[in-house]
């Protein structure tokens, strides 16, 4: 008789089947990308760029929404293997769903954060590094969880290849009280500033606003004027 | 012959129904928790008291060694009555269940989910064969978000919420007791006399201070705390019910 079946480091359906390993390293599409998270009082915004690539070389698709709804009050996005980010969403967006089925309540975003980073580091053996945004009692919370299951929380983080020239912009524009009107413009600013210098990054704007009442997703083709935000 | 044979059957499998829709291992194992000394949980908004009686067979036995309460996590605790070494398996499963949840999701698990893994792992042994029902009810009592919350579980598996209860032996008398007296602005100290003067219940002499055992978890600490002998015999001097230990 087995009960206690919840390894804490993986998911409780489904996990043998999302063990699977693609071989061909080649073959993986990757989100080389640039995503950004920003925690305000209102909510968290997220923005990422929409290109997926073959080794950050060749522009596999050009209109790729990497920011998907895993809780009803918080979204994450896909940094990395493409395969591995989409199962580790369908995975934690069940665990989510027991949780709140089974007690009542939802998952609070620190719990969701916490699991995820698990999920990472007992998981999945694609490298992904995703950003978590979400609203819970406590408020925004905007976290990063690295591929070895490092989960760290911050007032704004960015993942993904062309992390280095979006963080030069929300270095020199965050401060401690910023909106969620301008942390929507200086952030489609920042993902467009990597789309112009990192390879693996490009292809237009998605943009998504987490508040109490829940995800909202826009997506953009290119990248829009500021006034069009 | 025959049919008398078929009848008997049906008590000796656990997976099997009688023909009336019962499930008789699991009924005797209830007998079972009725032979226990009793234990009793009462909520009060300043948080959770378990009290258990401790029998000792032998005035050579160190009472201490009769476990009838339990830490479970830092803000729960469970109270059992029925066979001991039933209930030591089931504490294992509480406590490694309430350090799961802290792996899985970072934060101390609920008293209602807390409760509900035992009583899932409870059903489980009415439902497999070869297997036999636990032979003890239990008493889960803690803090969940602020909220005192107290629950008891039964050999069948079910999960019951309750303000105040009374499991194990002379359990009718001593919740009949319980439903009299119990309102819902007891003090923490209140919510212990009441559960002492409860179990006093059909025990006319009163208790030796060493005879029971008693835990607390305050709402606002949110911490399980066990009481000193002292405490204890402090408690049943006021109320009248201290005896002599035979210890002495």
């Amino acid at each position: 008789m087995k009960l206690d079946n919840t390894d804490p480091y993986e998911p409780e359906l489904g996990a043998s089947e999302w063990r699977e390993q693609a071989g061909d390293e080649q073959n993986v599409n990757k989100t080389g990308t640039t995503t950004i998270g920003i925690a305000t009082d209102e909510g968290v915004l997220i923005a990422t760029d929409r290109r997926a690539s073959l080794g950050g070389r060749f522009v596999s698709n050009k209109q790729v929404v990497k920011v998907e709804e895993i809780h009803p009050t918080a979204a994450m996005t896909l940094v990395g293997s493409v395969g591995g980010a989409q199962s580790f969403i369908k995975s934690l967006r069940a665990e989510v769903n027991l949780y709140e089925t089974r007690r009542g309540e939802d998952m609070n975003i620190e719990a969701l954060a916490t699991l995820a980073g698990n999920f990472a580091r007992g998981g999945p053996f694609f490298a992904i590094n995703p950003i978590i945004g979400g609203v819970d009692e406590e408020g925004s919370h905007v976290y990063s969880i690295d591929p070895a299951g490092g989960v760290m929380e911050d007032d704004y983080t960015v993942t993904g290849s062309g992390m280095m020239v979006a963080y030069g912009l929300l270095e020199g524009e965050w401060h401690e009280d910023i909106e969620m009107d301008e942390a929507r413009r200086l952030a489609a600013r920042a993902v467009e500033s990597a789309a112009e210098r990192d390879t693996g990054s490009g292809n237009g704007l998605v943009l998504c606003e987490v508040t109490a009442d829940g995800v909202d997703i826009t997506e953009y083709d290119g990248f829009p004027d500021e006034n069009e935000l | 012959m025959q049919g008398q044979n078929q009848q008997q059957a049906y008590d000796r499998g656990i997976t099997i129904f009688s023909p009336d829709g019962r499930l008789y291992q699991v009924e005797y194992a209830r007998e079972a928790v009725k032979r226990g000394s009793a234990s009793v949980g009462i909520r009060t908004p300043e948080g959770v008291v378990l009290v258990a009686e401790r029998r000792s067979r032998s005035p050579l036995m160190e009472r201490d060694s009769v476990e009838k309460l339990h830490k479970i996590d830092d803000h729960v605790g469970i109270a059992s009555a029925g066979h001991v070494a039933d209930a030591r398996q089931l504490i294992d499963v509480a406590r490694r269940q309430a350090q799961v949840n802290q792996l899985r999701y970072g934060e101390t698990i609920g008293v209602e989910t807390l409760t509900k893994s035992v009583t899932d792992h409870i059903q489980q042994y009415t439902q497999t064969g070869g297997a036999r029902p636990f032979g003890v009810a239990l008493l889960v009592g803690g803090v969940e978000d602020g909220e005192p919350r107290l629950f008891e579980t039964d050999p069948s598996g079910t999960p019951y919420e309750w303000k105040a209860i009374a499991i194990g032996g002379n359990r009718e008398e001593i919740q009949g007791y319980l439903e009299k007296e119990y309102n819902d602005e007891l003090t923490l100290q209140g919510g212990i006399d009441l559960a002492i003067e409860a179990m006093a219940v059909g025990e006319e002499d009163g208790f030796p201070p060493e005879g029971l055992a008693i835990s607390t978890i305050a709402t606002e600490s949110g911490e399980y705390r066990t009481l000193e002998l002292d405490e204890i015999e402090n408690r049943l001097a006021e109320l009248d019910l201290l005896t002599e230990g035979d210890d002495e």
